[in-house]
């Protein structure tokens, strides 16, 4: 053994370590964070509503949690008719629908983001992963929201 | 072409290959407190595979140096020279140990000393002493020479590798300053390693847990 040969070695050391490292936190981020998760919202009139689908799981009800204005607001499952994801393809049947009811909130203009939450590591894991984009919207004077990226008359 | 090999490591100076060598066990050792026993909680054996790889290492290092066992440390002749040196540091560190802990929380938890792992606790002092002073400390004699410069070093990895536990990292690093320069005195690993057990028993037994956090170090230490 020479010492150019252990500086082979140290070097070939250091790749597989730099792979291992690389694999592990691969394979962490898509086992924390799968891109599986497929969803939409927006608001009504009096909710924040839209669908959310596991790909990887289509007849499961997927978790979803509701965040306004970096907020905790609510959870609950995915369980409501939503007729227009079979329609679109994403789901063999239509129970994939959520529909939070907002708080009092004060007037000005705000924005909620709804994530679906995610279980790993054997149930070690909770992570949130957001569905769609954030959804900005307003009240107006009769507390109704105007979901600000529609277009109002 | 071998010619022209050990030209070039001739020009990679003798230093900055033993740097080298004690930068890549450090990163190992970093990866599998860091990573592997952070990821893999429940294949927590997996760590090995880090370990092994920097055994490997060493081992080929010493044989590129022409290191014997004799020559790091697992050796026997000097077994009672060594422990008369060490003799004192380690019934000074007890002492405090054991004052500390029992200012803190009482006396020490003996029903601690029926924990199976504490089995293990010798085995792994010597594995680490091996790491620390037959590999890490013989190299940073290559880099700096004997004396305080690569006992200071050889102390600041020990400390390094049990962030961020506060407690441990001061603890370490004194008692790898004292190791260090007793190994630099009289080499002799199984020495080091009877005095790293007796001090890390009392460690466990002696200091609450919420203060040495169950001796966590990386990313178990937040969780």
């Amino acid at each position: 053994m020479t010492k150019s040969t252990l500086i082979r070695f140290l070097i070939g050391k250091s790749i597989l370590e730099t792979v291992l490292v690389a694999t592990i936190a691969v394979g962490f981020y898509i086992n924390a964070f799968p891109p599986y998760f497929h969803g939409w919202g927006e608001a009504t009139a009096t909710t924040i509503a839209g669908w959310a689908v596991n790909n990887n799981a289509p007849s499961e009800r997927v978790s979803v949690q509701l965040f306004v204005d970096g907020t905790f607001v609510a959870a609950q499952s995915a369980n409501l008719a939503r007729p227009d994801v079979p329609a679109a393809g994403w789901a063999e049947d239509e129970w994939h629908g959520y529909s939070f009811a907002l708080p009092a909130l004060g007037a000005g203009t705000h924005e909620a983001r709804v994530y679906a939450l995610h279980e790993s590591g054997s149930g070690t894991r909770l992570t949130l992963q957001q569905l769609g984009d954030p959804i900005r919207f307003s009240l107006d004077a009769s507390g109704r929201l105007i979901d600000l990226a529609k277009p109002h008359p | 072409m071998t010619e022209n090999k050990e030209q070039t490591i001739d020009l990679i100076s003798a230093k900055a290959l033993a740097l080298a060598e004690i930068f890549s066990i450090v990163v190992s050792c970093l990866i599998a407190e860091w990573v592997f026993l952070s990821f893999f909680s429940r294949h927590r054996w997996l760590v090995i595979v880090p370990l092994i790889l920097a055994v490997i290492f060493m081992i080929l290092s010493h044989r590129a140096y022409n290191e014997s066992a004799q020559m790091i440390g697992f050796r026997v002749d000097n077994f009672l020279s060594a422990v008369r040196l060490l003799l004192w540091p380690t019934l000074l560190a007890v002492i405090v140990i054991l004052v500390v802990g029992w200012f803190l929380s009482g006396p020490p938890v003996l029903s601690r000393l029926l924990r199976p792992r504490l089995l293990l606790v010798p085995g792994w002092a010597l594995l680490q002493q091996y790491a620390l002073q037959g590999y890490i400390n013989r190299r940073t004699q290559v880099a700096f020479g004997k004396g305080a410069v690569s006992i200071c070093v050889v102390a600041v990895v020990f400390a390094l590798l049990h962030l961020p536990n506060p407690v441990l990292t001061f603890i370490t690093f004194i008692g790898a300053l004292v190791w260090a320069a007793i190994y630099q005195r009289e080499a002799n690993l199984f020495a080091l390693a009877a005095s790293h057990t007796v001090a890390s028993i009392s460690l466990a037994l002696a200091l609450p847990l919420n203060v040495i956090n169950g001796l966590r170090v990386g990313f178990k230490y937040f969780g």
